[in-house]
């Protein structure tokens, strides 16, 4: 994944694009667009227009070897292994110094997040009350972690950044409404409640109340979803009396209800999952209980802007499934490949839906056509997840981790892409972790972000990173 | 601003036009033309020899590595202060100038392997919980790990990787055509692959027509460097084919040793599960061996392409080759028997004698036992040694050249350190640049042996 090189290189001696730089002492020649490179609103560009008719090096007071570190990173767009002699932080504070802190996010992030590639790179473990409820990730590979009552988050480079202490015991469910501002809620307490991490503070609360109906009151939020404009909160009330708010992202405030239901049975109980599909707009939950008779639950998919139900499936029962008798037991959306996937309870199989053509029966069973890798699975006593992250599936089956990708398919003729395209064969499953990490705990979350894969597990302090890396990370037995 | 302002007049040298100065990064390096132009043609340092400006060339990189990419064009060899620069930072300045063939040439020749001086020195980490099943090596030292269905790739400094997802269950033929290029196939699954690895996509797959209308799948693959070998078999285990192709069109040139199987003539139901190419002989050698109730049986073959007969063969049936290998510079064919887990070998000089046969290097009393001692050993040759896995172990037999006697006179040599003795069973074995890489059973890494003084 090299990129490419945007340093000039002037034979002919155009000497008016050369720019001589003192920093902190040591003497330093580039060309004007090296150090344009980071950008019209870095300080090297500002000082590259201020001094360019002076003869004399431009002064910066800073530390030499960083700068020749970030010199290189605007020639190569590659990071010199220099860079080891310091910290992340120092870098990130030096780099946002010059200017060019995207530039470095660039270099140091990591490559396309590939689950039959990855390896865990790091832990993230809060300082106190370590067992992580529920977290979040960002595109930028940032990551809010719920523990105890408390939200700290870590930025890109995983470095601790805030903690803000909230009123609850504990939190369930956590979604990013803004870039500083999380969305909580909790089992054991009423209400969706807004926190900023910028001044720590509580910012809003909203509550699912109804007023002609006495039964409604103590709503508990159970999943959190969000779009451009709005908040979906899942409520239920002790009752069991359940739906859905939307909740206007800018004022914080109630705007429509939608999916109310009495929650006397398994298929109109409150979504435990919710995902909101921006491609479509239209909103995924689902509901999964776990019992001594198996798996029931369902899918449904609505549109928010008139709050009907679009498409919606019950297991066990529903109609014309061809698996009987092995309804899901974890369900995940691909928002950017319109894809429905479920883990079916007893089988142990991935079974996929494509989302513009849901109908009866839209599952297409993912067959496992390694011997070694199939598994009983079926009893349906361990806990499994599924998260969908860069066309990739991960599953969670207990402590073991693995992935379904497709293989890159060789297009020779329209036959053969017709007859792959059923998804049937072009799936494979991996083990992403080694048989070591599995003992580790059972996998209770997962969630990509900025090409890293977070994992939280049962009774485990903190969160595992897993990254890609070109690095082939060899190991000296000397 | 005056003209000449910031540049530096090369006046004072005008009178001697041979020698070069450049300003990389704000430090002066002069050199000659000589040097510069031994960076090779139409590279970045050969232009600028060339040109005849009054003004000194402006680089804008980094000094401190140009420094030692100077000392590499002008010696061949990586000044020692390059031990505290990163590799990696090398290769990618190396390939701005154009010249990394000249840094993989000081540090990762085959032609500096050390067979005495190897010593297990690196692991490279596998992602997942498959172990390798096959691996291929390019002569200049890139590594292709082929474990579950993923592919793997090692560049040649071994410092970065990359890994493809197949439709392969598991890889069981892999042959690197170049660092990003590999043919892949396996006994299950129809048809030879071209993969690019860089890319992870299917370039090509190559198939043999057989009679049945089956599948064909692959058994084994090999190289000249013309041609590339397929060993197909039908799906249905009934005919089996060697395919010539052209290396670079990947057209097909001609098919030997097509094999309908009728009846119970086991011999011709063997397919070749190893080709390899002798040079020296310009012949194919083709084996493949059967495990039956009677014991392994066995046949090696050697075969005239373009003609497409056999010059000679021998089957075996006692004490069956477990892996046989051919050495050019040796002009010997070596095997490791299945029953006495020894090495063998035969000269190749005097092919065509009745009386030729295999001769023991190890104990000859062993042969008769009924073990089945050698089974899975490997048998590889690279300059004049011989490498032989034994278990967990390697053996290194050398050729000891006495001059007067006509007999040839093998020594063995355990390789490496008590440490490595005893490991987990040898799965694959192989040779590229001035290493040796060794795959075990059940562990997800390769082991790399390197000679120290060329350590990277």
């Amino acid at each position: 994944m090299e990129e490419e090189s945007t340093s000039q290189t002037t034979t002919d001696s155009n000497v008016t694009d050369r720019i001589k730089l003192n920093v902190g002492g040591k003497l330093f020649e580039t060309t004007l667009s090296t150090i344009r490179s980071g950008g019209p609103d870095s300080l090297l560009f500002a000082l590259s227009n201020r001094f360019s008719n002076d003869p004399n090096p431009v002064f910066i007071d800073r530390d030499p070897e960083i700068f020749s570190v970030f010199l290189s990173l605007l020639r190569t767009n590659h990071l010199p292994s220099t860079a080891r002699r310091f910290s992340k932080q120092e870098l990130a504070d030096e780099a946002l110094f010059y200017g060019i802190d995207s530039h470095l996010r660039n270099a140091t992030s990591p490559p396309p997040f590939s689950g039959i590639d990855a390896s865990i790179v790091a832990s993230v473990r809060p300082a106190s009350e370590g067992l992580s409820s529920t977290f979040t990730a960002a595109e930028n590979g940032s990551v809010w972690i719920a523990h105890g009552g408390q939200l700290s988050s870590y930025d890109w480079n995983l470095i601790h950044s805030a903690t803000v202490r909230t009123h609850l015991d504990e939190i369930n469910s956590i979604c990013r409404v803004w870039p500083e501002i999380a969305a909580v809620g909790t089992e054991s307490d009423a209400g969706l409640h807004f926190y900023n991490f910028s001044g720590s503070r509580h910012v809003g609360s909203v509550h699912w109340s109804d007023p002609s109906d006495p039964r409604i009151f103590k709503a508990r939020v159970n999943a959190i979803t969000a779009s451009d404009n709005s908040v979906f909160a899942s409520f239920d009330c002790p009752h069991r009396e359940n739906c859905i708010l939307e909740v206007d992202k800018a004022k914080l405030q109630i705007v429509s209800q939608l999916g109310r239901q009495s929650g006397n049975q398994a298929k109109n109980m409150v979504p435990g999952k919710l995902t909101f599909v921006p491609t479509t707009g239209v909103l995924v939950g689902s509901a999964v209980t776990g019992g001594a008779f198996g798996y029931s639950g369902y899918i449904r998919v609505w549109d928010p802007r008139s709050g009907e139900v679009v498409w919606e499936t019950n297991e066990p029962g529903a109609g014309r499934s061809s698996r009987f008798g092995d309804s899901f037991s974890a369900i995940d959306v691909d928002v950017e490949k319109l894809l429905l996937f479920k883990l079916c309870s007893k089988s142990g199989d991935l079974a996929m839906a494509d989302m513009r053509r849901l109908g009866d029966d839209p599952w297409v069973y993912l067959k496992e056509k390694n011997p070694s890798l199939w598994t009983d699975g079926g009893d349906g006593s361990t806990s499994s997840v599924v998260n969908c992250y860069k066309g990739q599936v991960f599953v969670g089956r207990g402590g073991e981790l693995e992935v379904w990708s497709r293989v890159k398919e060789v297009v020779e003729c329209e036959s053969e892409r017709d007859r792959e395209s059923d998804g049937e064969g072009v799936y494979r499953r991996n083990f992403v972790d080694k048989r070591e990490d599995s003992e580790k705990g059972v996998i209770v979350k997962i969630e990509g972000g900025g090409d890293r894969l977070f994992i939280s597990r049962e009774d485990v302090e903190g969160i595992e990173v897993w990254e890609s890396s070109h690095y082939a990370g060899a190991i000296s037995v000397l | 601003m005056p003209p000449f302002a910031g540049s530096h007049p090369v006046g004072v040298f005008r009178s001697d036009t041979n020698i070069v100065t450049i300003d990389v990064g704000g430090q002066i390096f002069q050199t000659t033309k000589q040097t510069l132009t031994s960076a090779g043609p139409k590279t970045f340092f050969s232009t600028i020899s060339q040109t005849s400006s009054p003004y000194t060339p402006f680089i804008d990189r980094d000094p401190d590595i140009f420094s030692l990419l100077l000392s590499l064009l002008r010696t061949g060899n990586l000044p020692s202060k390059a031990k505290s620069f990163d590799l990696q930072d090398l290769i990618i300045e190396s390939k701005f100038y154009g010249i990394e063939n000249l840094l993989i040439n000081s540090l990762s020749n085959p032609s500096q392997f050390e067979p005495f001086n190897l010593q297990n020195s690196l692991q490279l980490p596998l992602n997942g919980r498959d172990s390798p099943s096959t691996v291929s090596t390019t002569p200049y030292g890139s590594l292709h790990v082929a474990h579950g269905s993923k592919i793997t790739t090692f560049d040649w400094s071994l410092r970065r990787k990359s890994t493809i997802l197949t439709h392969f269950t598991a890889v069981d033929s892999l042959l690197a055509l170049s660092p990003s290029l590999a043919a892949a196939g396996a006994n299950d699954f129809s048809g030879l692959q071209i993969l690019d690895l860089e890319n992870g996509y299917v370039k090509d797959t190559l198939i043999w027509e057989n009679v049945t209308k089956s599948g064909s799948t692959v058994q084994a693959i090999g190289s000249s460097p013309e041609n590339m070998f397929v060993s197909f078999e039908s799906s249905r285990r009934n005919s089996n084919s060697i395919l010539v192709y052209d290396l670079h069109s990947l057209r097909p040139v001609t098919e030997i040793a097509h094999n309908e199987i009728y009846g119970a003539d086991i011999d011709s139901a063997i397919p070749a599960t190893k080709l390899q190419w002798i040079e020296s002989h310009n012949l194919l050698m083709a084996s493949g061996s059967h495990s039956g109730p009677s014991g392994v049986s066995g046949n090696v073959r050697l075969w005239d392409v373009r003609s497409g007969n056999v010059v000679w063969e021998i089957s075996e049936k006692v004490d069956c080759f477990a892996d046989v290998t051919v050495s050019d510079s040796l002009d010997a064919m070596f095997k490791v028997g299945v029953n006495s887990g020894e090495a063998f070998y035969m000269d190749l000089k005097n092919l065509s004698s009745e009386k030729n046969s295999w001769v023991c290097l190890g104990d000859k009393r062993k042969v008769l036992n009924g073990k089945k001692e050698g089974f899975g050993c490997k048998i590889e040759t690279q300059g004049n040694q011989v490498f032989c896995t034994k278990g967990g172990d390697v053996e290194l037999w050398s050729d000891i050249i006495m001059g007067s006697s006509n007999n040839r006179i093998f020594k063995k040599n355990l390789m490496g350190r008590v440490q490595d003795m005893g490991g987990a069973k040898i799965t694959n074995l192989a040779f590229g640049g001035s290493r040796m890489f060794l795959t075990r059973k059940d562990l997800q890494c390769v082991e790399v042996w390197q000679s120290s003084s060329r350590e990277l």
